[in-house]
C-alpha cells in the first residue's frame, strides 16, 4: 500500500502548530516512514503545491480573502480537513472582537491601525476554517498537544478517527489533585467551561486557566458569569477574557 | 474484634513499625487543604485534617491506569505495574473507609475487577476517628462509623487512641510493635462513649434519608432538575472528588503504525456531555438537567434498589468542589419540602 499523502499548512497564525510537528522528534523519522508529506512550507523548501493529498492538516485562521482562497485550495486537493489548533478551530485570538468591533467599517479600522497604507490591504473579520469550507475533524490546543497529533495520525492510518476529550480543564485539573484556583484562592480560571486534554498544565503550576484550547463539550459559560460576577468580577472583564481564545462565548 | 489502646506518645514509635508492613501514606497539608501522600517524614502527617481533594479511591481506582497491551496476532498482556505494592493509608475517615466498603461490592462482588482488588488486597487502611465540620452529613448516610474495611481504626480519647483491630493483618500490625498497645479498661470506655456522643452532637448538617427513594421517585418531574440544569457546568469535579464515584472510560492509546496498542481506563462523569452518547450519534442523556438528575438518582435511589443504601457518604466533597455551589443536601432538602410540591 502506497503511503498516504499529506500536506502541512499555515494561514494566518503564529505557526506553533507546525512547530509541535516538527518538535516531534523522537517521532519523525516514523512519521516519514508512514506518511508521504508532500507539502509543508514550514519544514522544506521543496514542495508538491499540486498534488492530490488524503490529509490536510491546517493552522491558523482565515484573515484575509488570500486566506479564504489557499484554504478553499487545500480543500479542494485533499480527502481530509484537519483544523490545527485554537485558531483553526475557533478563531482564536485574532477573531476574539469579531462581531464587537467595527466590521463594518474595515477600511477605517485598516487605516487605523497601518495608517495611510491600510485603505485597501486585504483583510477580512476572522473566521475559523469551518466557517469557510467544511473541516472533518479539530485537534484545538494553543498550542496543540505533541500527543494529540501523533494519535490522530495513528488513528488515521488504521481508518479511524481519533477520540479527544470533550470534558473541561476541571476534572484534569481534579485528577492531579489541585486546589481549586477559582474557588478557593478566587481567581479568573477558565477552567470549568475550557475544553480539557492538555493535563491542567497552566492550574497545575497555580496559573488560571485563560481557555486556550476553546470551549468545552456543552460549555455553560453562562453559569459560569453568574457566579463569577457574584465574586466581584465585571462583565466586560469577563467578556475579554472569555473571549480571548474562541468569540461569541459570552458578550 | 479487638479493642485495645495505644498511648497518644506512643504513636510516632507506632507509625515507624508499621513501615515493615507497607509504604506509608497520610493525609499532608497542601496550600491549606489536605491530599492523601507517601509521607518522607511522620511529622508531614496531618491527622487532624477535615478532608482531602481527592478520597482514598485514588489509590484503589486510580484516574488514569493502563489496563493492559495488545498486539494483534499475539493478544493481550495485562498491566501488573504497582499492584503488589504494599502501601499503608494512614489517618482513613470512617466514611472514606464506608466508601470504600461500597466500591467492593461493586469492584469486588458479582463482577470482578482484578485491578481492584490487588490493590485492595495490598493497601492496608488505618483508619481515624473525626469531628463533624459544616459539610459534615456522614451519620444522616449512615456512614459515620464503620464496623469493617478497615486493619485498624483509631479513636482519640484523650491520652489514648482506643484501637480496633479489624483484621488479621491489623492484629499483625499491634503484635509487630510489641507491648505498645494495652488493654482498654474502664475510663477508657467512658471516653469513648463521652467521644461518640459529643460526635453525634457536633453534626451541623442532617438530612433524612427514610423513604428518600420514594420521594426521588414521586419528583421526577420537578422543576429542580432543570433549575440544577442550568447551573451545572458540566465539570465533573463533584464526580472526581467523590469517594463513591465509579464510573471510568475507557481508550486505546494505539502505536503508530501499527494497530497495537495500551488499553487505558480513565475516571469519567455522568456530567460529561459524551457520558451516554454511543456510536450511532444518539444521545440518551443529551440535556445537562438529565444528567445532573441522573446524578441524584443513581446516589440516592438507583443505588438504594441495587445494594441496599445511597452510594453517597456524606463526605461533603462534593459541596466544596462545585464551582456553581451546587448541594446535595440542599437539594435533597427541596425535594422533601412540602411548599414546592404544593408551588407547583
Amino acid at each position: 500500500m502506497s503511503k498516504p499523502t499529506v500536506g502541512i499548512f499555515g494561514l494566518t497564525g503564529c505557526a506553533g502548530d507546525q512547530l509541535v510537528i516538527l518538535n516531534c522528534e523522537d517521532q519523525l523519522l516514523d512519521l516519514v516512514s508512514l506518511i508521504d508529506i508532500r507539502d509543508f512550507l514550514m519544514a522544506s523548501s521543496e514542495n508538491n503545491q499540486d498534488c492530490q493529498l488524503d490529509l490536510a492538516l491546517v493552522e491558523g485562521a482565515v484573515l484575509s480573502n488570500r486566506d479564504a482562497e489557499t484554504l478553499r485550495a487545500i480543500r479542494k486537493r485533499s480527502k481530509l480537513l484537519v483544523a490545527l489548533g485554537t485558531c483553526a478551530v475557533w478563531g482564536g485570538v485574532a477573531a476574539m472582537n469579531r462581531g464587537a468591533d467595527r466590521d463594518a467599517d474595515r477600511d477605517a479600522l485598516l487605516e487605523e491601525v497601518y495608517g495611510d497604507i491600510g485603505r485597501g490591504y486585504d483583510s477580512t473579520p476572522a473566521q475559523a476554517l469551518h466557517e469557510v469550507v467544511p473541516v472533518d475533524f479539530n485537534i484545538t490546543g494553543c498550542p496543540i498537544e505533541k500527543e494529540h497529533f501523533l494519535a490522530a495520525v495513528a488513528s488515521l492510518l488504521n481508518g479511524d478517527l481519533p477520540l479527544y476529550p470533550e470534558y473541561p480543564v476541571c476534572t484534569e485539573c481534579r485528577m492531579r489533585e489541585n486546589n481549586c484556583l477559582l474557588i478557593e484562592r478566587g481567581l479568573l480560571c477558565c477552567g470549568p467551561i475550557t475544553v480539557g486534554g492538555c493535563d491542567a498544565r497552566c492550574p497545575d503550576l497555580r496559573v488560571p486557566c485563560v481557555g486556550c484550547r476553546g470551549p468545552a463539550g456543552d460549555a455553560n459559560a453562562g453559569s459560569l458569569v453568574a457566579v463569577m460576577e457574584e465574586m466581584g468580577f465585571s462583565r466586560p472583564q469577563l467578556a475579554a477574557r472569555l473571549r480571548t481564545f474562541a468569540p461569541g462565548g459570552v458578550a | 474484634m479487638k479493642i485495645l489502646k495505644l498511648p497518644k506518645e506512643k504513636l510516632d514509635l507506632f507509625a515507624s513499625v508499621v513501615q515493615q508492613f507497607g509504604e506509608l501514606h497520610a493525609p499532608v497539608e497542601q496550600d491549606g487543604r489536605y491530599v492523601f501522600k507517601r509521607l518522607t517524614r511522620w511529622s508531614d502527617a496531618r491527622l487532624e485534617y477535615d478532608r482531602t481533594i481527592l478520597p482514598p479511591k485514588k489509590y484503589f481506582l486510580p484516574p488514569r491506569e493502563a489496563l493492559f497491551r495488545y498486539r494483534p496476532g499475539e493478544g493481550f498482556v495485562p498491566n501488573t505495574d504497582g499492584l503488589d505494592q504494599r502501601i499503608i493509608l494512614f489517618g482513613v475517615h470512617a466514611c472514606d473507609v464506608y466508601a470504600i466498603n461500597i466500591l467492593d461490592r461493586v469492584f469486588a462482588g458479582k463482577y470482578k475487577d482484578p485491578y481492584y482488588q490487588a490493590r485492595r488486597k495490598n493497601i492496608a487502611i488505618i483508619g481515624i476517628d473525626c469531628l463533624p465540620d459544616k459539610q459534615c452529613f456522614c451519620r444522616s448516610m449512615r456512614a459515620d462509623f464503620v464496623d469493617h474495611g478497615f486493619d485498624l481504626f483509631f479513636y482519640d480519647t484523650g491520652d489514648y487512641y482506643q484501637a480496633l483491630v479489624g483484621t488479621a493483618l491489623g492484629d499483625d500490625m499491634v503484635l509487630a510493635t510489641g507491648n505498645l498497645f494495652e488493654p482498654v479498661d474502664a475510663a477508657e470506655i467512658d471516653d469513648y462513649k463521652r467521644r461518640s456522643w459529643n460526635k453525634r452532637r457536633a453534626f451541623q448538617v442532617d438530612v433524612e434519608i427514610r423513604d428518600l427513594p420514594e420521594i426521588f421517585e414521586m419528583e421526577y418531574q420537578s422543576e429542580i432538575w432543570d433549575e440544577l440544569g442550568e447551573k451545572c457546568l458540566s465539570c465533573g469535579s463533584c464526580s472526581m472528588v467523590c469517594p463513591t464515584c465509579y464510573c471510568y472510560d475507557v481508550a486505546d492509546d494505539v502505536e503508530l503504525g501499527s494497530r497495537a496498542g495500551k488499553r487505558t481506563r480513565l475516571w469519567d462523569s455522568c456530567l460529561f456531555a459524551s457520558h451516554a452518547l454511543v456510536g450511532s450519534g444518539e444521545n440518551f442523556r443529551g440535556s445537562r438537567s438529565s444528567r445532573i438528575k441522573y446524578r441524584f438518582y443513581h446516589k440516592q435511589r438507583g443505588f438504594v434498589a441495587e445494594y441496599g443504601r445511597p452510594s453517597c457518604v456524606g463526605c461533603g466533597r462534593c459541596v466544596s468542589a462545585c464551582p456553581v455551589h451546587i448541594d446535595v443536601v440542599q437539594v435533597i432538602d427541596r425535594l422533601r419540602r412540602v411548599e414546592d410540591v404544593a408551588s407547583r
